[in-house]
């Protein structure tokens, strides 16, 4: 009999610790979807009798410096990706994507 | 210094000649060497650092400078001073501190034209750059418009 009530302690013991630990996990990944210099995203708009019936893609807002820096770095690799197409001038080098978060 | 890409092609002794009319210009860091539509008066090679050409560009209602090109030691810019009508089609600036060897125009021509033989390799470099230069924005300009007629594509069928 205590053998039994010592094993049903455990078993809940587990599911409490497990249950914590889940908990803590989700509150982690809801606070890093935040990044730092990305401004809050707007509230949306009330849809208007000539809106698009697509809903459009949710995107962060990021800030002006944030996104200079997203359109130098889409320069360089648009560059590296040209003179890439220079070396070997093939159209599968010509439209090789880049990993610039500009068009992704 | 004689690796210059200005100076591909030239005797040791050719391109020495051709230093020596230059002046070297230490740059602190962010300083502007010369801003697009100003009058292009001189061909400068990077000698330490590099630079940035940079083209206004409307970015959330405000006038930003965006990168369209670096320039590494060695490499040349500002060879719109060599060509008409002689104005700067970018801005150049030194984002990190840079040092430049400075030619004027003026005495360049000079040199280039008492020796036609140094005058006709430097030609045909600068043709290579701007050949180049033209062909790698030939590149991007392509790929950009291959985005515009996608997004085209998917607004188009989106409606």
């Amino acid at each position: 009999m205590e053998m039994l009530l010592m094993g049903v302690t455990l078993s809940l013991l587990g599911v409490a610790v497990s249950a914590g630990l889940f908990m803590a996990a989700t509150r982690d990944v809801r606070t890093t979807g935040q990044n730092a210099g990305l401004e809050p995203l707007p509230e949306p708009e009330p849809s208007q009798f000539f809106a698009p019936s697509v809903t459009p893609m949710a995107r962060p807002i990021v800030s002006v410096d944030v996104l200079l820096l997203q359109i130098e770095r889409h320069v360089r690799m648009e560059q590296a990706a040209a003179e890439s197409f220079m070396a070997m001038p093939t159209v599968e080098m010509l439209h090789m994507p880049t990993a610039s978060p500009l068009v992704h | 210094m004689q690796q210059a890409e200005l100076l591909h092609g030239l005797s040791p002794h050719d391109a020495e000649e051709l230093l020596k009319i230059g002046t070297r210009m230490t740059l602190k860091r962010g300083t502007v060497l010369f801003e697009l539509g100003s009058p292009a008066d001189s061909v400068y090679i990077v000698t330490q650092s590099r630079l940035s050409l940079t083209l206004p560009m409307m970015v959330r209602g405000r006038e930003e400078n965006v990168l369209i090109e670096e320039r590494q030691t060695g490499q040349a810019l500002g060879w719109s001073a060599l060509i008409p009508p002689n104005r700067f089609t970018l801005t150049a600036s030194a984002p990190f501190g840079a040092e430049v060897l400075r030619i004027p125009r003026e005495v360049l021509a000079g040199h280039l034209t008492a020796r036609p033989e140094v005058g006709y390799i430097v030609m045909r470099n600068v043709a290579e750059i701007v050949g180049q230069r033209l062909q790698v924005f030939q590149a991007m300009w392509l790929r950009e418009m291959q985005r515009v007629v996608e997004l085209s594509a998917a607004r188009e069928a989106s409606a």
